[in-house]
């Protein structure tokens, strides 16, 4: 599967809070299993999606300084119910603390305004670089793509494309 | 890509401890999403691997006749980066077990040295919630995890020779 | 081993429920309720309950909180309401909580929100004193 869990980004109040969306669809394969014959986003999906959405709130806040930004701990993480294909999850993730090497945020997530998931996370921001000068170049090439791939989910970043494109003359 | 997230039960207690590996493999698609360029196992997966572990085992104390899902994460803790050639094991143990629901604390390793900890809470479901129908059968233990238990009851006679 | 005073179980639960629920120390007074003001869920509940065990060592079952046969009695139910005896009934085995105002709306779905943390204070208070 693409292990990219967040398809749009909505709402960013740069190093504040973030708003994003994540469809489900049929197409993802993973749904045979998860579960057979009532297929349903994986809890563990819900919480990448939390987590991918604080990361982006990280990398845009610090320029995309950290090359990596990972899951340290995840705390409190509450199910309530269930995203079925067709629905959209909302993800938002209000940041409580961020410093160069971590950040803590409060994270739910929502499906037609009803809350189904939240919990705490806390983020780990590294480099690679900080383990020799060798890794510089794995750095910018992890940077690069990050950039990128932003730029795809956000709309209202600089670089991104407008909300719709129409096919009409 | 499929769901399930370990690949042998190294030991099985039942209503105690069940002991599983995963390997971390560059054919993995997702690790080359996580990230391009430098793949590390995601921990989100890490902590489905325990769940899937403790789920089995949680679900077998009660002889499959409940559907078993993940309600909570009390709390999953990472302590380091796992990469594509390592193998993690997965140690839960049951702490509480009732009608309703149930709680497993899990260690996570890598070579021995401890990379992980995964406390859950699981909830027994029946009827149906939030305006899904469920299917009748329990669809929670599939034929894949299943067989994964059997292979490791039977791993006497395992070991097929050519 | 004397007991335990009503302080020292206080802030034993204090803790539980700040452990399970991410919520600050101050924001677990005595009349916060467990599913409004700590906006906790019904699995939190269980976790909750489970802690406790663990903690002072007691055996707590859901019934002692949330009775099935009275909550889904049909003498006592009906419409998902509990009826002046279903009530009295509850009242009777759940010594513990107020049910002043849930008497106002007796609806059996929203029998959780009874729980202050003053009420599961009282209620480990109780048990440990039972078991002398």
């Amino acid at each position: 599967m693409k292990f990219v869990l967040i398809d749009r980004i909505v709402e960013l109040e740069s190093g504040r809070r973030i708003v994003a969306q994540k469809a489900l669809s049929l197409a993802e394969e993973y749904l045979a299993d998860h579960f057979p014959r009532f297929p349903v986003l994986p809890g563990v999906l819900m919480l990448e999606a939390l987590v991918q959405a604080a990361a982006w709130l990280v990398r845009e806040k610090l320029d995309f300084g950290p090359s990596l930004v990972l899951l340290k701990e995840a705390r409190n993480v509450t199910y309530k119910s269930f995203v079925a294909p067709g629905q959209v999850l909302t993800v938002e993730a209000v940041c409580q603390d961020l410093t160069e090497p971590q950040s803590t945020f409060a994270a739910r997530g929502h499906l037609d305004g009803r809350e189904i998931v939240k919990g705490r996370l806390t983020l780990r921001h590294l480099s690679l670089a900080a383990r020799g000068a060798d890794w510089a170049e794995t750095d910018a090439k992890l940077r690069a793509r990050q950039r990128e791939l932003f730029g795809l989910l956000w709309k209202g970043c600089p670089a991104g494309h407008a909300a719709g494109i129409s096919l009409d003359k | 890509m499929r769901w399930i997230w370990f690949d042998r039960f190294e030991e099985f207690l039942p209503g105690e401890r069940a002991v599983a590996v995963k390997n971390v493999t560059l054919a993995e698609d997702h690790l080359h999403d996580h990230f391009p360029a430098f793949p590390v196992m995601p921990a989100s997966l890490m902590i489905e691997g325990m769940a899937q572990t403790a789920g089995i085992l949680v679900g077998h104390a009660r002889n499959f006749t409940e559907k078993v899902i993940l309600a909570k994460i009390k709390q999953a803790v990472f302590h380091e980066v796992i990469r594509p050639g390592d193998q993690v094991r997965y140690d839960a143990r049951i702490e509480h077990l009732t009608d309703a629901a149930a709680t497993t604390h899990g260690e996570i390793r890598c070579a021995d040295r401890l990379v992980g900890e995964v406390d859950l809470v699981f909830s027994h479901i029946d009827q149906n919630i939030s305006g899904l129908e469920f299917p009748e059968e329990n669809f929670v233990f599939t034929e894949e995890f299943m067989a994964l238990l059997k292979t490791y009851t039977q791993r006497d006679t395992e070991r097929i020779t050519l | 081993m004397a007991a335990p005073s009503r302080q020292e179980i206080f802030k034993k639960v204090q803790q539980a429920l700040v452990d399970a629920l991410s919520v600050e120390e101050d924001e677990v007074r005595e009349d916060a309720t467990l599913t409004g003001d700590l906006q906790a869920e019904s699995i939190d509940i269980l976790d909750i309950v489970f802690r406790l065990e663990k903690t002072f060592n007691i055996k707590i079952s859901q019934e002692e909180l949330t009775p099935r046969d009275i909550l889904s009695n049909p003498d006592y139910v009906s419409n998902r309401k509990l009826n002046p005896a279903g009530l009295a009934a509850l009242k009777e085995r759940v010594r513990h909580a107020d049910f002043t105002k849930f008497a106002q709306d007796p609806d059996i779905d929203k029998i959780l929100d009874v729980f202050t943390v003053g009420t599961i204070v009282n209620f480990v208070e109780a048990k440990l004193a039972a078991a002398k």
